[in-house]
This record gives C-alpha cells, sequence and structure tokens, in this order.
C-alpha cells in the first residue's frame, strides 16, 4: 500500500506544486482585498478532490491497476492507497490553508476570530472526505471519464435537491429554525458523519475491487 | 522437480469469447510456452493465473497454493503485453515504488539492469522506445527474486539482439530447479529457442500440448501432389494448404506416417507452422 501512495505522490508531484502556487495565489489576492478570506477554504475541497480523481485518470491510462493488483498488498492495496491518497491531500491542503490563514489573521487581515476560521478550515476538510466517500467508490467502479459525468449529476441532484427543499421548508414555516442541539453540536456531528461516512465507503470500494475484473 | 504452475480445467466465458478447459502444468526449472493466434485466450489465461479476472470454473495453484490467496504474489515476477507504468514517472523511481511494495526488492540488482539494458534511469518513462519500456519491466520483474515469471508477450517490442540478450537472462534464471517461467508469445522462434514445455491455445482451447522437442519430432511438413495427398490416411492431416502446383499439409505422428507412406518425403516443422497449419485445418 505505501508503494501505492508513494506511486501517486510521484506521479502527482507536478499538480500538487501547481496546486501549491494556487493557494499562494490566491492568498496574495485576499491580501489584496480581491477575494474574501474564506475562499481560500473552497480551496480544500478542490485540492482534496481533483488529486485523488487525476491519480486515478493517470491510472487509467497507464492500465495500471491489473499491474497493481499483481502486486503483494494486492486488490486491497490498490484501495488503501487511493484513500490514503485522500486523506493525505484532504489532511495536508487543509494544514497549508489553516497555516495561511493563521498569518493572515496575525498580520490584522481578518476582523474573524482564530476559532472561527479553523472550524472553517475543518468544516472544508470534513465535506471534502464526504465528497470522496462518494466519489471514490465510483471511481474504483467505472474508472475516471465515466465517474465525472456520474458524480456531477449526482452532486447537482443531492446539493440542488437539498437547497430545494431548504426553500421549500422556508416558504411553508417562515418561522423555521433547526433545533438548538443540532446547530449547537453541527461541527461534531459532522465531523463523525464525515469520518463514518469515509470508513463505510472504504468498505465498499474494498467489495467493489474484490469483484472487479481488470 | 515440484509443480510451480497448476492449471485445471479453467473455463472463462465472456460471452463473445470462452476460455475453455485449459488445463497445463509448470515443472521448476523449466520454461512453457504459451502460443497462439492474437486473441486464442494467451492473456486471459494469464489474467485468471493472476487472478485479475476471475475463472468460472477449474482450479490454479501456484507454489501448491490456490491463487485466490495472495501470499504467492510476493514470488512472482511479471511482465504483461504492454508498459504499465506511467509515463511521467522515470525509471528510477520505478525502483522506488517497487522497494517499498516487495520485502525481497535489490536495489542495486536493479540498478545492474537498468545499466545492462542501457536505460536512462533519470528520464521519464514517456520518452522511452516500446522496446525500452519492456526492458524496464523485465528489469522490475527480476529484482526482486522471484521464483515464478509470468511473461506476457515480453519479447514482442523487442529487436533480434535485444530478444536474444532476454532469452539469455531467462535461461540463466531457470538454472535454479525452484525457478520457471511462463511465456506467452506470438513469436514462436523465441520459444524453440528457450522453451522446454509447448501449450498452443487455438479459439479458447487447449489445440496442442506437450514437450517442445517431442512436439517438433512428431510433426512435419509434407510436401506433395494433390493426388499424392488425396491418398494419404486423413488421420496423419492436421491441415494443408494448396497452390495451383503443390499442396503441403501438417503430418502428426510423422514416424508412422514415413513407415507407412516411405516414397513421400515429410520435413521437419517449426512451430509457427503447426500454429498455422492448425488454424488453416480448422477454417476448413
Amino acid at each position: 500500500m505505501i508503494g501505492l501512495f508513494y506511486k501517486d505522490l510521484l506521479v502527482l508531484r507536478k499538480q500538487m506544486r501547481t496546486y501549491l502556487l494556487f493557494i499562494l495565489v490566491y492568498g496574495v489576492l485576499v491580501i489584496k482585498d480581491v477575494f474574501p478570506l474564506s475562499v481560500l477554504s473552497g480551496l480544500v475541497v478542490l485540492m482534496g478532490m481533483m488529486l485523488p480523481m487525476t491519480s486515478f485518470s493517470y491510472d487509467d491510462l497507464a492500465r495500471w491497476d491489473k499491474y497493481a493488483a499483481s502486486l503483494p498488498t494486492g486488490r486491497r492495496g490498490i484501495v488503501a492507497g487511493k484513500y490514503l491518497l485522500s486523506l493525505f491531500c484532504t489532511g495536508i491542503s487543509g494544514l497549508i490553508v489553516l497555516v495561511l490563514l493563521i498569518a493572515l489573521w496575525a498580520v490584522g487581515l481578518s476582523e474573524e476570530n482564530l476559532m472561527d476560521l479553523s472550524l472553517t478550515v475543518l468544516a472544508s476538510i470534513g465535506i471534502t472526505l464526504l465528497i470522496n466517500a462518494v466519489i471514490l467508490p465510483l471511481l474504483i467502479k467505472f474508472g475516471a471519464e465515466k465517474s465525472r459525468i456520474i458524480s456531477t449529476i449526482l452532486f447537482v441532484t443531492v446539493f440542488g435537491g437539498v437547497m430545494l427543499a431548504g426553500t421549500l421548508l422556508k416558504q411553508s414555516d417562515p418561522s423555521f429554525t433547526l433545533p438548538a442541539w443540532i446547530t449547537d453540536s453541527f461541527p461534531v456531528l459532522l465531523g463523525v458523519f464525515c469520518l463514518g461516512a469515509f470508513a463505510v465507503s472504504y468498505s465498499i470500494s474494498i467489495g467493489i475491487m474484490a469483484r472487479k475484473e481488470l | 522437480m515440484s509443480n510451480l504452475l497448476e492449471l485445471k480445467h479453467v473455463t472463462k466465458d465472456y460471452g463473445s469469447f470462452k476460455l475453455e478447459d485449459v488445463s497445463f502444468t509448470l515443472p521448476g526449472g523449466t520454461i512453457l510456452g504459451l502460443i497462439g493466434e492474437n486473441g486464442a485466450g494467451k492473456s486471459t489465461t494469464i489474467k485468471c493465473i493472476l487472478n485479475l479476472v476471475h475463472q468460472d470454473s477449474g482450479s490454479i495453484r501456484i507454489f501448491g497454493q490456490d491463487n485466490s490467496g495472495s501470499n504467492w504474489r510476493e514470488d512472482i515476477g511479471l511482465v504483461l503485453d504492454e508498459s504499465t507504468f506511467h509515463d511521467l514517472l522515470r525509471g528510477e523511481d520505478v525502483g522506488k515504488i517497487l522497494s517499498k511494495s516487495y520485502k525481497h526488492w535489490d536495489a542495486d540488482l536493479f540498478a545492474r539492469y537498468l545499466k545492462q539494458f542501457d536505460l536512462p534511469g533519470g528520464k521519464e518513462i514517456k520518452t522511452y522506445s516500446k522496446g525500452m519500456k519492456t526492458k524496464l519491466s523485465i528489469a522490475a520483474a527480476l529484482s526482486h527474486h522471484p521464483r515464478l515469471l509470468l511473461l506476457d508477450e515480453a519479447t514482442s517490442g523487442l529487436d533480434p539482439v535485444v530478444r536474444d540478450e532476454i532469452l539469455d537472462e531467462f535461461l540463466t534464471f531457470i538454472q535454479d530447479e525452484d525457478h520457471a517461467i511462463l511465456i506467452s508469445s506470438h513469436i514462436t522462434s523465441d520459444l524453440e529457442k528457450a522453451a522446454d514445455y509447448i501449450t498452443y491455445l487455438h479459439r479458447g482451447r487447449v489445440a496442442l500440448q506437450g514437450g517442445k522437442d517431442e512436439l517438433l519430432e512428431s510433426y512435419g511438413r509434407l510436401v506433395c501432389t494433390k493426388a499424392q495427398l488425396d491418398g494419404v490416411d486423413r488421420g496423419f492431416v492436421v491441415g494443408t494448404r494448396s497452390s495451383q502446383f503443390q499442396c503441403e499439409a501438417l503430418i502428426q505422428k510423422r514416424c508412422d506416417f514415413q513407415r507407412i507412406y516411405p516414397g513421400l518425403t515429410v520435413d521437419p516443422v517449426t512451430l509457427e507452422e503447426i500454429m498455422v497449419f492448425t488454424v488453416r485445418g480448422d477454417a476448413k
């Protein structure tokens, strides 16, 4: 698994440098007041989602999986390597953005308190894990090309559905608010839910890969 | 001499193509050549062995263990029919990746193969020719001291000089009685040089198998007139091809044939001729 993870890091090194540059450029644009500070959290989602997806594209192009499945770690190693990559990309991008946010806050470029900024980054990490929990089994089952289309349709449907349900709820009952216990414990609930979804997703992917014909 | 690989009645049905009832064994210290025309089932057989596709029936044992386990993977060296290493990687990156994948990876041996095969380790694989990519795959397959090499069309992209060099490497590899090689190829001349056993797949079934020398001895090529061919017992004839002036036929049980038909000349035959005649005979 470590070998396969290391392979992904080597293959993605150019993309990683590009995304790092993105973060720095956006950091400068935030300093120049072109974008709000929160845009940096969006980059966590972008990096954490796009890098694993790109690694699947490269694997498909090289027909890597049939070689990788013959290595000592077998099919399970392929899945474990991809989930580790996903965690790594999400974690490292979250860490870089958090450091940048703290630096910008320290020089007085943000009026928000440090805890709120940190929670924003943690929420981005959680959402990225959630998105990857949905995308990774699709990528393993269908490959990079088909998965892009399927996941786009899926996200438009799910997020569109949630937005629509929220709007309809507001229209039918303008005084509607979520119960206090939900809003108070939202960060914890989101964290538990995202980690749980990621773990369930891993089990599903192991099952998909075990049955896949390579 | 124990069997490193055993296939018994392996069947895999894709609908449009069926690999059917394939059985063979590969003893230690030997090379088995898997031959057959394109689409005959050579790659499917190797995929079944590696458990990359799930066979519908039959059993496959590697080093005496069922192939559904994974303990055997550490001792397998694999070269697939196309390079599976990413173009963005450098030759030396492959060594670094595999050193983290195999317990017995030998970095010095890999470096030695890169040098022996004239492969620039610092360059990206996208700059390699097809032959160089194949050589890189062979270097990777040999550098963790495997016991069994599975080679799918491993010599097809190489020039004759390098092919010869690689075949020598394979012959050295099987000097150890605990090593064996399964090599699929449609370049039958390579297998005539190196293989001890031949299994010929035709349309997903084993058309012919046995010791290479015995096969080449028991088959022959008869060149005669149409009238002479018509007089021959059809039980001897595997396949024929005719032109305006003469007929050619692949004859089996050559010794028996020459005893019965002393007036007809039967020439030695190559594996390629056995393949061509069998396909033609089947087409008729």
